[in-house]
Parts: C-alpha cells; structure tokens; sequence
C-alpha cells in the first residue's frame, strides 16, 4: 500500500448533516398521535381464536356467545384468515344446512391485511378507511397474532385524543 | 380549523352517505339477508308507510339468529328488529356520530332528515373515511402489508 492511499490528515470533526433540521411540526394533537404512536397505543385485546379446523357452526356460536364481529383464524399459530360478521352474511347465512358443519377455512376470508405491533397509529386507520377493511388483526415480528383493532377500538383511540384538546 | 372545533361544527351531511337496504317489516329475514348481500351493506332498514324508521336489522343480529335458531330465517324481520335504533340528523355535527357509535358500540347509524324520514346510513366507515381525509399526510402514505424490515441484506 503506498502513502498516498491513507488519509493525509486527520477528518474533520464530525457535523450530522441532520443536526439544522427542525422538528416535525404537527398542525393538530391527533395528527401528532397518528403519526408517532403505535398501533400498539390503541387497545387490542382481548381476542378470540379459533383453529382453521372449527366447524361452521362452532365459530358462528362463538361469534354470538363472545359478542365479537370477527374470529382470528390460526395454523400452527400463525394467522391465515379472519371469520366475521360480514363472512356469515355473504358465504354461509343462506348455505347453512349445506356449510354448518365444513371446516371454518373454507368459508373464511384468506390472507387478511394486517399490521405490525411497530406501525404507526395511522396504518390501522389506512387499512380501515383507504383499503376498506374492518377489522386489523395485529402481530408481532415472528407472525404471531397478538391483538385485533377493531373499528370501536380505533374509535376509542381517536376520541381520546381529540378530547385531550379540550 | 382542528379538528376538534371541526367535529362539532360541521353537520352529519359532511359525512359519507350511503343509500342503506330499505325493506318493509312483511319481509323475510332471508330475503333482506339477499339484499344486504346484493348492496353489501351489513344492515337492513324498515321504515313506516311515512319513510321514517322502525328499526335496524344488523349482521351482528343474524349471527346471533344463527347461532340460536338457524330456522329463523323464514320469519318476518319484524320479529327480530332492533327498535331502539339510534338516529342522528343531517344537521347534528359530527360529534354527535362519534359519541353515539361509542356509547352504543355499534357500527351504524340511521340518519334522518328535519322531518324525521330516513336520509341514509353513516357510521364508523363514513367516520373513519372523514378522520382520513382531515390527515392525508399521515393516512395515505401508509405501507399496507409487506414486512416491517428487510428481510435480505441490501447491497454487497
């Protein structure tokens, strides 16, 4: 290696070329909120579970005895799909003497959009409002369920935050 | 404006509308099931001869109909509707959707007109919808599904 391939003198002290910008400025708290807090801000348990393997009906009597709209569907601990209400009325209210007894992942809704623990507030409410699903199913870097948001629970997280303007 | 003086001055009519599932109270469970599939809207409205409502037949109901007497189905949706729906006006703010849908935890609500008559249907949605419009910085900017950090190294 000759000389001139190292460095003739000693850097200049470092400057973070970040160090000038200012701040985010949010123009309202709720903004604010959405954007920095998580998804893991807004409440998501409790959950109910039930294996691709319940039958129709079982899950259908879930849904009602729980008072809940929609069911985690899981394999091997990982989620496949979502059953809720909407599931009942469009694929098995008027099939059910032919669905009652199939497995539930033949009438559930497969490959449901979901969001990381780690997203930011407002992806729970792009996938409501801009993508047009219900309800968000939660998980974790390994995939594994850990929470719902529902609609109400979103809900919640917005009137919280509109009323601390107060 | 914020948000917060925006909710309590702008009037329901702001919100999205949606043209609901209007059934008579003769019809059967299973045939206003067929027409909330048709329009996928998850409720049904019966109005009086006037246009102003009765009650609300939600999905939630069905399920529970289901899960209790699945022959239900045939009967009229008078017998299962629920009477004590709540309403809000076109003219009432915003504020009066959100507090309505938390405290009665439901996903919809009937909105009448001045004189009482069925005007539409709004609810979390058509909430959600307008709560997205106000922040489309922070909304429409979103990663919808995918990964939360790559998962291969970038680079050499």
């Amino acid at each position: 290696m000759t000389d001139n391939c190292m460095p003739s003198k000693e850097p200049e002290e470092f400057r973070d070329p970040l160090q000038n910008y200012d701040p985010k400025v949010y123009r309202d708290p709720l903004e604010q909120a959405l954007a920095e807090e998580t998804v893991a801000a807004m409440q998501m348990k409790p959950i109910a579970k039930v294996d691709q393997n319940t039958p129709v009906h079982a899950a259908v009597e879930t849904l009602a005895r729980l008072h809940v709209s929609c069911l985690l569907v899981e394999q091997d601990g990982r989620l496949i799909g979502v059953f809720s209400d909407r599931d009942v009325l469009e694929r098995v209210a008027l099939e059910y003497d032919q669905v009652h007894n199939l497995p539930i992942s033949e009438v559930m809704t497969t490959n449901p959009v979901y969001a990381y623990e780690s997203d930011s507030a407002a992806a729970a409410l792009t996938i409501m409002a801009v993508s047009g699903f219900r309800h968000v199913p939660v998980t974790n870097i390994e995939q594994q369920v850990i929470g719902i948001i529902s609609p109400q629970r979103v809900n919640e997280f917005l009137r919280k935050h509109i009323m601390n303007q107060q | 404006m914020g948000l917060y003086e925006n909710i309590r001055s702008e009037p329901v009519s702001r919100l999205a509308i949606r043209e609901p599932v209007v059934v008579g109270p003769e019809v059967l469970v299973r045939d206003a099931v067929q027409c909330m599939r048709q329009q996928k809207l998850g409720c049904a409205i019966v109005v009086d001869n006037d246009r102003k409502p009765i009650g609300l037949f939600a999905e939630s109901k069905l399920t529970r109909l289901l899960s209790e007497r699945p022959t239900a189905l045939e009967d009229p949706i008078l017998m299962h509707l629920d009477m004590a729906w709540p309403t809000v006006s076109l003219t009432d703010p915003i504020s009066c959707v959100l507090s309505a849908l938390e405290v009665a935890n439901i996903r919809f609500l009937i909105v009448v007109d001045n004189a009482g008559r069925l005007a539409g249907l709004t609810g979390q949605k058509g909430l959600m919808e307008y709560f997205a419009e106000h922040f489309p910085r922070q909304v429409t900017v979103q990663r919808i599904g995918g990964h939360p950090y790559p998962l291969d190294r970038e680079g050499a």
